[in-house]
């Protein structure tokens, strides 16, 4: 090799060392800073955890823990998945809950974040607060990317 | 914006194929009457900095757009009295073809870069090749970093022309976090031309289609430029904001919004 191309292979090795220097996902969760595009972590910091922020945990209402779940939907650990994934609503006939692959038209998505046609309020019932536009983005990538069980 | 491209490649393709090789001097410090600035309008030419030797720029792209009732336009003298998008810029030769340098935009960009020119265009070799090599951060370089690296080939004819061609690979231009996104990347191929049209006035156009993550409108741009011994001053015509290599793979906000904006830049040696 040339002594003139070691300065482009310097070059080179430089910009490599920046690559994958990305945005921090915790920037985009907020007041759940360890929520990522899976489904055990959905389960985890939206299902059943109470955030920073005040928003409420989804199984406060959606259990069957000394009660019936609300809306039929019951998002209890080891059931929740089951519950969501091309299931049809209880409530709004021909809505489909989670359509993998499309949050657009997911009725969960939809009830999260107050779209016009849903039955009932949107959720959680008790706020605001709400999802934050971080946490609903990172929640339809989770749909967007198949809604997978992982 | 089709017919920009369509103008560029047009006009390369007949240039570089009628045009002998040109000899350039051995003096990175001589004139280039074909090449006189280190960057057309955005995008960066192969034009060497001596060693020790430096140059400066100031870029500005005014935010409001050209194509509003002229008589608004006119009472706002075409942008000038709203905001714009800032850019210092400052280049230091380190090495003998090598070069460094900084690039700082008004929304608290940051962009460090380097170049080093390793072809030059001679009886042997059709064109000039550099390569390239920056770095940003949004928010004074502590958010969002986008590296990229690419190439610059271009080609003088006589002392009349240059026409360049800029494959550049882009990473992280999604503001977003990867996690989210389908697309991260832009790969741009910057193609620009800069003609003399008069001995020391020169009309120059660029353009940088891309794929990958391509938000907005793909950037273009055109301008007419005064050398003036070791000044540039330049008045273009953009659809984007862009000076930095992510900005520009960014592309502009609105399809057929069109600003004005300028250039100035110092070379010191």
């Amino acid at each position: 090799m040339k002594t003139r191309w070691l300065p482009v292979v310097a070059l080179v090795c430089a910009c490599g060392a920046w690559s994958g220097c990305d945005e921090k996902l915790s920037s985009l969760a907020g007041p759940t800073p360890s929520l990522e595009p899976t489904f055990a972590s959905i389960q985890h910091d939206i299902f059943e955890s109470t955030d920073s922020a005040g928003r409420t945990a989804c199984t406060q209402c959606h259990t069957n823990v000394g009660r019936n779940p609300s809306g039929g939907l019951n998002l209890v650990h080891d059931l929740a998945y089951d519950q969501i994934v091309n299931v049809t609503s209880a409530r709004k006939p021909g809505a489909t809950r989670i359509i993998p692959g499309d949050p657009d038209n997911s009725y969960l998505i939809q009830k999260l974040e107050g779209k016009a046609g849903i039955v009932g309020n949107r959720m959680p019932n008790n706020g605001p607060p709400y999802l934050t536009d971080g946490q609903t983005l990172i929640l339809r990538r989770w749909v967007a990317i198949g809604a997978p069980r992982n | 914006m089709k017919r920009l491209f369509v103008s560029i490649l047009v006009f390369a393709s007949v240039a570089v194929s009628t045009a002998s090789a040109q000899t350039s001097s051995d003096d990175p410090a001589a004139l280039k009457l074909a090449e006189p600035d280190f960057t057309l309008i955005g995008l960066p030419t192969s034009l060497r900095l001596p060693k020790f030797g430096s140059s400066f720029r100031v870029t500005h792209r005014f935010t409001t757009p050209l194509n509003g009732d002229f008589g608004d336009l006119a009472s706002d003298l075409f942008g000038l009295d709203s905001g714009a998008q800032i850019g210092l810029e400052y280049r230091f030769g380190i090495v003998p073809n090598g070069q460094i340098g900084i690039h700082r935009t008004s929304n608290k960009t940051i962009e460090f870069f380097g170049q080093y020119a390793a072809i030059r265009q001679s009886a042997g070799h059709p064109v000039d090749v550099s390569g390239i090599v920056t770095v940003e951060g949004t928010n004074n370089f502590k958010d969002s970093y986008s590296p990229a690296l690419g190439a610059i080939v271009s080609r003088e004819i006589g002392d009349v022309a240059a026409l360049y061609v800029e494959p550049i690979w882009v990473n992280n231009t999604n503001p977003l976090p990867k996690q989210v996104v389908d697309k991260n990347n832009t790969f741009i191929v910057g193609l620009g031309a800069r003609v003399r049209v008069r001995p020391t006035v020169y009309i120059s156009g660029e353009a940088a289609p891309r794929t990958g993550f391509k938000p907005g409108v793909t950037h273009g741009s055109f301008a007419i430029e005064k050398r003036a011994g070791g000044h540039l001053f330049q008045l273009n015509f953009s659809n984007a904001f862009g000076t930095t290599l992510a900005q520009i793979a960014r592309g502009g906000p609105v399809e057929n919004d069109w600003y004005l904006g300028f250039n100035i830049s110092r070379k010191f040696y």
